[in-house]
């Protein structure tokens, strides 16, 4: 921004800067010049912040605050209507198609975080021997994650959705009947799960990888030669080693799960028989179907202060194991 | 990569031990028959995994070139392809994808890096509370603010409107994003600025010309996030856009299924299509992207 005379106290007056507050200007005595450049650093840190939280403010700060607003009120999309208190949240915890699609969106996130963190694990430690080509394998083990989900719901969806379609006709042929994947409300709800654990299995087999490549293989030379088995190493020596990447992935899964709204919505729009609605499809449908907007952000905010709370704990264990 | 991790158990310490770097490059090569039959079977395993797993990929692609059966043409064909292109708006739609996420990607970068440096060097109450914003905002389900967003939006035309989309896209991708460009900067020595502030550079200055010039592999990283989520995303695409020649690609797909008779060489087609930027830019950058980047730089902070 402003041209400026250099300084080598720059980097320590910085240290004690608070942008917007100012950096105590003549606290250290006659050191004016190194007092200008902390002031000068917090005017660029406000010019370099200001885009950022401009668009915080329009498209996180002031939606939410007037989702606040719409949630009192009855009314539609169009027209917000009276104020209602908390009526909306009464209704919609009172109603069982709440606790319905809170049932299954809980099924869907314990199945989603817990089933790709095992498949991608599982492929992580696989890939971490000597295998050729491994490189490459892993690469392709991506695809799923990197695919967009309208692509391979489709896929899914030519797969299994008719009784003529490839798995119901295989299934058929080897005298297992011809199951409807899509019709059956437990084997939609399965279906959902499993391309669930399909799409996101990637991103936990990457974060296993990146932890697993920071742990020093020598630890594993003196636990063998201790006698240890390799289950014994794999529980004694990997998984403490990587447990706080762990941990952290497991909250992300759970945020992705939790707010997940195509993996489901594409491949059965919430059916058969709400079967497969989850608390985001819901909210969807009450604001953009039914057009009762109070109920349905009234969903949407009993879901933001659950994963609020979800991170708010996670920041915290975070913060506190990296000033260890 | 994982090479350099694996050492043999049985022969690895004493040979480092004794023979020094000769040694240990000894063992190294010394492959005992087990772990050859081992490597074989972990292959055959992998390679099974990865079939299996591509299977909906496999069929994509295949139905893609497969002819229709109302078609004389056999063999593998273009005709769905060039069938797409010219009986639906699949071009538009493939033109407002690529506008929406080209602006997505710019424009998340550019707020994302000058907010990360702050970020990064910022040491105050004030920066470290709005990280905390940043994190917990990150977490937030879109559906939230999508029906305040949509009245906001109705009200200045920006429903049905690719800069609506884009608008939402960047401010999704925005807080994610500025974490990791944070945590690139973390790894960028202060040092490298003082140097220049001597030579009478601003902090401005040394932000774009000392830290910015250093983050290619950062600003990559964050790039290619804010193109997957731009180019993927389905639910702001289907609350925003309303007609059929301001959809992207997501709602273009979609939209044949809506038809009665669904014409699986087409949708396939356009799936390809779909599907072909973000490999491409998945295989040409893929090493300055890695999935832990994201929950490192989530974590490491």
């Amino acid at each position: 921004m402003t041209t400026t005379t250099p300084s080598r106290g720059l980097a320590r007056a910085r240290r004690g800067l608070a942008p917007g507050g100012g950096g105590k200007p003549g606290a250290d005595g006659g050191l004016n010049r190194r007092s200008r450049l902390a002031s000068q650093a917090t005017r660029t840190f406000f010019w370099l912040l200001l885009p950022s939280v401009f668009l915080l403010i329009l498209i996180h700060g002031y939606p939410l605050v007037y989702a606040g607003v719409q949630a009192t009120h009855d009314g539609s999309l169009i027209d917000t209507g009276n104020f209602v208190g908390l009526d909306n949240f009464a209704n919609v915890l009172g109603a069982p198609a709440f606790w319905k699609a809170a049932q299954f969106t809980l099924v869907f996130t314990i199945v989603g975080v817990f089933g790709s963190w095992l498949v991608g694990m599982g492929l992580a430690l696989l890939l971490r021997t000597r295998i050729p080509a491994g490189g490459f394998f892993k690469v392709l083990l991506l695809l799923p994650w990197v695919v967009p989900i309208v692509v391979s719901s489709t896929a899914w969806n030519w797969l299994v959705a008719t009784p003529d379609s490839p798995i119901p006709a295989m299934s058929r042929a080897l005298g297992l009947g011809t199951p409807l994947f899509l019709a059956n409300p437990t084997l939609a709800a399965v279906m959902v799960c499993a391309f669930k654990v399909w799409v996101s299995f990637p991103f936990m087999m990457m974060m296993t990888s990146s932890a697993l490549s920071s742990v020093d293989g020598t630890v594993y030379e003196a636990a063998s030669m201790d006698g240890a088995s390799r289950w014994q190493q794999f529980t004694g020596i990997t998984l403490p080693l990587i447990a706080r990447s762990t941990y952290i992935s497991w909250i992300l899964m759970t945020i992705f799960c939790v707010n997940d709204f195509p993996t489901i919505y594409l491949l059965t729009g919430g059916g058969p028989v709400d079967a497969t609605t989850s608390l985001v499809v819901l909210a969807y449908r009450r604001v953009f179907q039914d057009f009762q907007t109070g109920p349905g952000v009234a969903i949407a905010f009993l879901m933001t202060i659950t994963l609020v709370v979800i991170s708010a704990v996670l920041y915290r264990q975070i913060r506190k194991s990296s000033v260890e | 990569m994982s090479a350099a991790l694996h050492t043999h158990p049985a022969a690895g310490p004493e040979l480092s031990a004794a023979g020094g770097p000769t040694g240990a490059g000894k063992a190294r090569r010394t492959v005992s028959e087990a772990d050859v039959r081992g490597r074989w079977w972990r292959l055959a395993l992998i390679l099974a995994i990865t079939v299996v797993v591509l299977v909906p990929i496999f069929v994509v692609v295949v139905l893609a070139f497969t002819p229709a059966t109302t078609s004389t043409s056999t063999g593998l064909t273009f005709e769905n392809f060039s069938n797409v292109f010219a009986k639906t708006l699949a071009s538009t739609w493939l033109k407002n994808s690529l506008i929406t996420t080209l602006s997505t990607v710019i424009v998340s970068v550019a707020v994302a890096a000058p907010a990360g440096y702050v970020l990064s060097r910022g040491r105050s109450k004030a920066v470290s509370g709005y990280s905390l914003l940043l994190f917990v905002m990150q977490s937030l389900p879109i559906i939230t603010s999508v029906v305040p967003l949509f009245l906001l939006f109705a009200n200045m035309g920006l429903v049905d409107n690719l800069l609506g989309l884009t608008i939402i896209y960047v401010a999704s991708t925005m807080t994610v994003a500025t974490w990791m460009m944070a945590a690139y900067f973390d790894s960028i020595p202060v040092s490298l600025e003082e140097a220049s502030w001597i030579d009478g550079c601003s902090v401005f200055g040394s932000f774009t010309k000392v830290v910015l010039r250093n983050s290619l592999p950062g600003v990559l990283s964050t790039a290619i996030f804010a193109f997957l989520l731009a180019w993927n995303d389905y639910l702001v695409a289907i609350v925003f856009l309303r007609s059929n020649e301001i959809f992207t690609l997501p709602m273009g797909v979609q939209s044949f299924f809506q038809q009665n008779a669904t014409d699986w060489g087409s949708v396939m087609a356009l799936a390809v299509v779909m599907m072909l930027p973000p490999i491409i830019v998945f295989a040409a950058l893929n090493k300055y992207f890695s999935v832990g980047g994201i929950g490192g730089s989530l974590a490491g902070r």
